[in-house]
């Protein structure tokens, strides 16, 4: 028995960690910050400040906890997991009324979490007249959210596809497509690499970062890549890399190599989770206009999390093999149609060129506005990405066999 | 201000808010077999926090330290102000003793100076003696840091030399690791023949050769295996053990919540470099939290002393030796061989004008903490009679 029938299941964070949460808010200790550091230094003192003291005294978590019930129905089911045994993972799941809707698997990242795809979720399911719709199941990855999290070491490209795979056969889809971003990218590519064809028909990423094409695995695509020059946006692109990882990959860099160390704090301190996390939120945005609740809901979900935020950050390690190697080395370029949806203040954007070593590229989107957080920030923008591929005249239309997402 | 004596008493009330913190600790699980390859073990966290409520006494603790030398002076820093700067002063019976000045790093403190005291203010005909000044950098244990954006090798380098020309001092030697070693090489080059005659690194690195300048030295890894086991050694601390500087240097403010707010994260963030970065040294828990200690109740909190990361790097945009050039005075170098960034010994020349190296066979990044006899042992070697940099200082040579 690989899974386990699937369970209801409704948030509800135990009266006493709400205590204790308050409890240690109401004693944060606050460090000082040098004169108009702005952002320069991190999250802004101001900032924290304001939002610990909301957290403290007027978040309404029951309140959230609640909003979120209503509008997300979610399950647990246990998912085994070759040399890891059963894991209970915890995801939202709503079909379409369309009974041959595409079934749809989104995989959010870190800091990301379940909650994001409450905004594409009723675009993606809506039943309109002549757009595709799908069935959605948007797993928190174990670790995350409410799902377990791996006890042993080793669960990286291979273990987060089985389970994402075995997860979505049990609920009936043998055929499915992926979208996700972040952690999602790699994982959707990590499906594609193990189940394309059988049961991944095709993934869009809404993070389209790749490595150069290697003379060793692609000589072709390295020799083309090397002669061609970029265009001025890939220039001004690949300058914004550059940027990103010499100022913007701290907590990247301190999550591969020792999560343990960094899991001490952000299991301790509720302040010290959320500038952590608000920090990105904020960075890695265009200009979102985050409302305070919002940013508290979400590092709530990390703080309330099942097994703790600690346990998230492992996923960078586990990944890069300790930052030995990339994250996308566990990647292999499959022929199921790829699309990726880009947005302008996303980091890490690669030259075009260097995306076609993960899959066959037929779909790529260029938006005007929106970040990291793309499902979040720009729901209209990255369903209507969705649609154009797996529409009528896309270039995936009808990758699933019998369920294209039109009224029969 | 003059110099003012200054004894450590640290608040009950702080001490109770320690307590209260302690209580509701909140610990994150492991993986399985874990050990120390994802950071800090959970059991010696554990452990540690167990001692830490329980069995630890900082009054005893503060105590002890109180029975050193401390003093702490307002220094002017040319654009920032007044600075209250917190230093040990140990002087020696020896009137002729060479004022060394001793620069801590990160996560260090002045209290490395510790076991080195004795043994540099020891008198003998056989070695040279010392008069020790172990300054507590801007923002570190019970000196202020700055409050303004800026400050940089520029302003560190005036600190220290300040603090050792207002006690008298003014020619002297220098001692450090860690930053206390990045920031040699500022004083040295701002200050160097003029006010510190020479110095001394038990981390001994700098930038690498470049091929059209330094073609032997930069093509050695290719021909040496000596050369290339060194670097291989900085290769694993670069990619596996650097996560805290890149963090420290580019995001400082939102580590700094963590580290001001939780004390088991300060603890786990410190710990892990106190074991990673030293020979077997055998800590025993009481040291450790008495090294902790001194960060949660430093005066400006944890969070300001990660800042000189940023401040020296230019937030990641540059090496820390940038506006330091080379300076001609006399250098000396001691080689441990668990030192986090080894680089070959040729390439040291590069830092400055090597007239004295020793390599040991034990020992790591916190040297004065783990071999101070043989850190001091190299000093008097350096300065004693027949040695290289024997009377640099004028005057004060070491012997009476």
């Amino acid at each position: 028995m690989s899974t386990s029938p699937e369970q209801p299941f409704r948030i509800f964070v135990p009266d006493a960690e709400l205590e204790l949460l308050r409890l240690k808010l109401a004693s944060t200790c606050f460090p000082d910050e040098l004169e108009e550091a702005g952002w320069e230094y991190g999250a802004p003192l101001a900032n924290v400040r304001r939002l610990v003291a909301r957290w403290r005294d007027w978040f309404d978590w029951r309140k959230a906890e609640e909003a979120i019930n209503a509008d997300l129905l979610q399950f647990t089911k246990d998912v085994e997991v070759e040399r890891f045994g059963v894991l209970n993972v915890h995801y939202v799941h709503r079909r379409s009324v369309r009974e041959n809707a595409v079934p749809l698997l989104f995989v959010h990242g870190w800091p990301g979490n379940f909650l994001e795809v409450r905004k594409v979720l009723p675009l993606l399911t809506a039943s309109e007249r002549d757009q595709p719709c799908f069935h959605v199941v948007a797993l928190s990855l174990p670790g995350f959210g409410f799902s377990e999290a791996p006890g042993r070491k080793g669960f990286a490209h291979k273990q987060y596809a089985e389970l994402a795979n075995r997860l979505m056969v049990s609920l009936g889809y043998e055929a499915y497509v992926v979208q996700g971003g972040d952690w999602g990218h790699y994982i959707a590519g990590s499906l594609a690499t193990y189940y394309a064809h059988t049961n991944v028909k095709a993934w869009l990423s809404n993070y389209p970062t790749a490595l150069p094409p290697q003379v060793s695995t692609t000589p072709w695509k390295w020799l083309k890549n090397l002669l061609k020059p970029y265009t001025r946006e890939e220039r001004e692109r690949l300058e914004a890399m550059r940027e990103f990882q010499t100022k913007g990959t701290g907590y990247f860099h301190e999550q591969a190599t020792k999560p343990q160390t960094l899991g001490y704090s952000l299991a301790d301190s509720p302040v010290g989770l959320l500038a952590w996390i608000y920090e990105k939120l904020v960075s890695w945005t265009d200009g979102y206009p985050w409302q305070d609740d919002e940013v508290l809901e979400w590092v709530s979900i990390y703080w309330f999390s099942r097994a703790g935020p600690a346990a998230s950050i492992r996923v960078y390690h586990q990944m890069t093999s300790g930052f030995e190697g990339p994250p996308a080395a566990g990647v292999r370029w499959m022929s199921i149609p790829l699309g990726f949806a880009a947005f302008p203040e996303e980091h890490n954007r690669v030259p075009r060129r260097w995306l076609r070593t993960l899959g066959k590229v037929v779909f790529e989107s260029e938006h005007s506005r929106g970040g990291h957080f793309a499902a979040h920030e720009c729901p209209n923008e990255l369903v209507g990405d969705v649609r154009r591929m797996f529409g009528k005249g896309g270039p995936a239309f009808g990758v699933v066999p019998g369920k294209d997402g039109y009224a029969s | 201000m003059s110099e003012q004596p200054f004894t450590l008493a640290i608040p009950d009330a702080d001490l109770e808010y320690l307590r209260k913190k302690l209580d509701v600790v909140r610990l994150p699980d492991e993986l399985d077999g874990a050990g120390w390859q994802y950071g800090a073990p959970l059991a010696h966290i554990q452990r540690l926090l167990a001692h830490w409520k329980d069995g630890f006494d900082w009054r005893k603790a503060e105590a002890e330290i109180n029975k050193l030398a401390m003093f702490t002076r307002d220094v002017d820093v040319e654009g920032f102000g007044t600075l209250n700067i917190h230093y040990l002063h140990q002087k020696s019976e020896v009137k002729n003793a060479i004022p060394l000045l001793f620069v801590h790093g990160w996560p260090g403190h002045f209290l490395e100076v510790r076991k080195l005291l004795p043994i540099l203010t020891a008198k003998s005909p056989d070695h040279p003696s010392f008069h020790v000044v172990a300054v507590s950098l801007p923002g570190f244990a019970f000196s202020e840091g700055p409050k303004k954006p800026g400050f940089e090798g520029r302003q560190y380098a005036e600190v220290l030399n300040k603090v050792m020309l207002a006690l008298g001092y003014n020619e002297y030697v220098y001692q450090g690791g860690d930053w206390g070693h990045l920031l040699g090489a500022h004083v040295a080059h701002q200050y160097g023949h003029k006010h510190v005659k020479a110095w001394h690194s038990n981390m001994p690195c700098y930038r690498a050769p470049k091929l059209l300048s330094n073609p032997f030295l930069t093509l050695e890894p290719y021909y040496s295996a000596a050369a290339r086991q060194r670097i291989s050694k900085s290769a694993k601390y670069r990619v596996t053990g650097s996560g805290y500087f890149l963090e420290q240097a580019t995001k400082p403010q939102t580590i700094g919540y963590s580290l001001a707010d939780s004390p088991v994260g300060l603890l786990a963030w410190i710990y892990e470099k106190l074991v990673a970065w030293t020979d077997e040294y055998p800590w025993t828990d009481d040291e450790v939290l008495e090294w902790i200690s001194v960060y949660w109740f430093s005066r400006d909190g944890p969070a300001a002393s990660v800042r000189i990361y940023h401040a020296l790097t230019g937030g990641s945009t540059h090496d820390s030796f940038a506006g330091a050039a080379r300076s001609t005075i006399p250098l000396g170098v001691s080689y441990f061989p668990k030192e986090i960034i080894q680089l070959p010994k040729s390439w040291t020349q590069l830092l400055g004008n090597v007239v004295f190296e020793s390599e040991h066979d034990k020992g790591g990044h916190f040297a004065a903490t783990e071999q101070p006899e043989a850190l001091a042992g190299d000093l008097r070697k350096m300065y004693g009679k027949g040695g290289p940099a024997h009377g640099v200082v004028p005057g004060r040579n070491g012997y009476d």
